[in-house]
């Protein structure tokens, strides 16, 4: 089910839980202490608690630094918390599994594998048949824009279309929930927009449940159901903000509508903001 | 039709070898040393050796022995590389031991070896597996190193296990500097091998050369140099050929982005 925006007049509030029915993710006061080489702890996130209802397409939006990416890699089990949970449909997470999907901005393609396979490597390993993963590994192809391209190895291939295929070997083995981790964050800006573009297009078929680190705010506005914002030192969440646009959405009628330039606006107003607060007097 | 730049590139290592043969012809004839024959007498002798049941039978012990003594070291230290690259604990046992063993010339260690195991076949392959083990493992602890966590990661999502991972994403992640310390290894396998021939003498390509050298037979001793060197060549062009099939991913001709996001 997807998340409705809420339709109040009042675009910013904080979110509370009270939609626990049709919450995929739940991150229950989580904490990251990491030991710096001078033995210093530096508290990376301080108490993060955060839901995410399943078929929302929600942004965590910060500052480098301000352990968003952490965040997204304690979702997908990557990185233990020091302190607090997280959970998906009520599991605690434990380790990495299929139920969640990375997208790397390092890409991190196996090199070895041809696009095809790399595509294929999921539902291989799922034991899913060759001759069905293959087919099905195509039409994947086929929709992130690389028909033509399978027989490429990734060193072939330029930066968008390494995370083309990033992208269709993830979708792949069918994730409930992707966690894209600044995945456009390494690509110029001219490539980053088609990118957003097909990836909004692909999003809006079948509606799953996205994690999309950023530090772009109109990245953020553009692709979102919801922002969160955080503030660094230490890593917290700072607000959440519903994104009442109407979708399918189109960049060209968005950078037009009022609607979509007073959230940018704002937002980073917000973070000018908590800079001068942060800021050292 | 074949480009001049082509040519060349086929033609410049055997004129290297006609210019190297050359001079030594020159310098022999110049020299006019007994233990110094010309190049033309070494190559004279070959037909000689290699036409000889016996010198056949030596040249083919070694060659076996060096084949199980590299099989075997790779086939140990490619594991044991990639498991200390991925796990510190591993690597924090054997780093210390391995930088103790490194130093020492492998062949120092033989009249050692040869008190336990004696001068057979034991004791010559054990010596070239320890001379191959120690590149292979370091070229496959600095392979599995270098390999991407976000790789790593990407296959955990997808369901492969611990060992899985090992197997399948940091083993042929790992290849391209594995296969750059197998070819070290090829070399030093070789090496070790004539040394070994040469302190514990018995059978091998070493003895051939060492009994020439000992009974004054120069110009085997020069052919046994050449047939040694020879067969160095050969190994690693062959080696190189395989190398180049299985890292054809990773090879830079292929580094041709195209334009297109």
């Amino acid at each position: 089910m997807k998340v409705v925006p809420s339709r109040s007049s009042e675009w910013v509030g904080p979110v509370t839980s009270q939609k626990r029915a049709s919450a995929i993710i739940e991150i229950d006061r989580v904490s990251q202490v990491f030991q710096t080489s001078a033995r210093k702890d530096h508290l990376a996130l301080s108490n993060i608690s955060l839901t995410i209802e399943e078929g929302a397409f929600v942004s965590i939006l910060g500052p480098s630094g301000c352990g968003k990416s952490t965040l997204l890699y304690i979702v997908g089990g990557f990185v233990s918390p020091t302190s607090g949970a997280a959970k998906i449909k009520g599991q605690a997470i434990t380790g990495p599994g299929p139920d969640r999907g990375p997208v790397f901005q390092e890409f991190a393609l196996f090199p070895w594998k041809t696009v095809l396979g790399n595509v294929m490597y999921g539902p291989r390993q799922q034991g899913v048949r060759a001759a069905e993963a293959e087919a099905q590994s195509r039409a994947l192809i086929e929709m992130v824009g690389l028909k033509g391209y399978e027989s490429f190895y990734p060193k072939e291939l330029s930066g968008g279309m390494k995370q083309r295929v990033a992208l269709a070997r993830t979708l792949a083995y069918h994730p409930e929930v992707l966690l894209m981790d600044e995945p456009f964050g390494a690509l110029d800006a001219h490539t980053r927009t088609r990118l957003q573009n097909d990836l909004l297009n692909i999003w809006e078929r079948d509606r799953k449940t996205v994690l999309f680190v950023t530090h772009s705010v109109d990245e953020a506005v553009f692709l979102s159901d919801k922002v969160v914002m955080m503030s660094k030192s230490p890593g917290c969440i700072r607000e959440v903000i519903d994104i009442d646009l109407p979708r399918p959405r189109r960049r060209n009628e968005l950078l037009l509508d009022p609607r979509y330039q007073k959230y940018i606006v704002n937002i980073e107003r917000m973070f000018d903001e908590s800079d001068e607060a942060g800021a050292p007097s | 039709m074949i480009s001049p730049a082509a040519v060349t590139k086929r033609a410049a290592p055997v004129l290297a070898c006609i210019g190297l043969l050359a001079v030594w012809q020159v310098a022999s004839l110049g020299l006019k040393n007994d233990s110094f024959p010309t190049a033309i007498e070494a190559i004279r002798a070959i037909p000689d050796i290699l036409g000889d049941k016996e010198s056949l039978i030596n040249i083919l012990a070694s060659l076996r022995r060096m084949a199980i003594g590299f099989g075997i070291a790779v086939l140990v230290s490619i594991p044991l590389g990639l498991l200390m690259g991925r796990s510190r604990a591993v690597a924090a046992f054997f780093n210390p031991l391995l930088m103790v063993i490194y130093p020492v010339p492998k062949a120092a260690l033989m009249p050692i070896i040869m008190l336990w195991l004696g001068v057979g076949d034991i004791t010559k392959t054990l010596v070239i597996f320890l001379g191959v083990s120690l590149p292979v493992i370091y070229h496959s602890f600095e392979g599995a190193k270098a390999v991407e966590e976000k790789m790593l990661w990407s296959g955990a999502a997808m369901g492969l296990s611990p060992l899985q991972r090992l197997v399948r994403i940091v083993l042929p992640a790992a290849l391209p500097e594995i296969l750059t310390g197998c070819r070290t290894g090829l070399v030093l396998a070789l090496i070790t091998m004539i040394t070994s021939e040469m302190i514990a003498r018995q059978s091998g390509a070493g003895n051939i050369l060492f009994n020439a050298l000992d009974m004054g037979q120069y110009d085997t001793v020069y052919a046994m140099i050449i047939i040694v060197g020879a067969m160095g060549i050969c190994l690693d062009a062959v080696f190189e050929r395989v190398r180049a099939r299985l890292v054809r991913w990773s090879e830079p001709q292929f580094d041709m982005p195209l334009s297109f996001s």
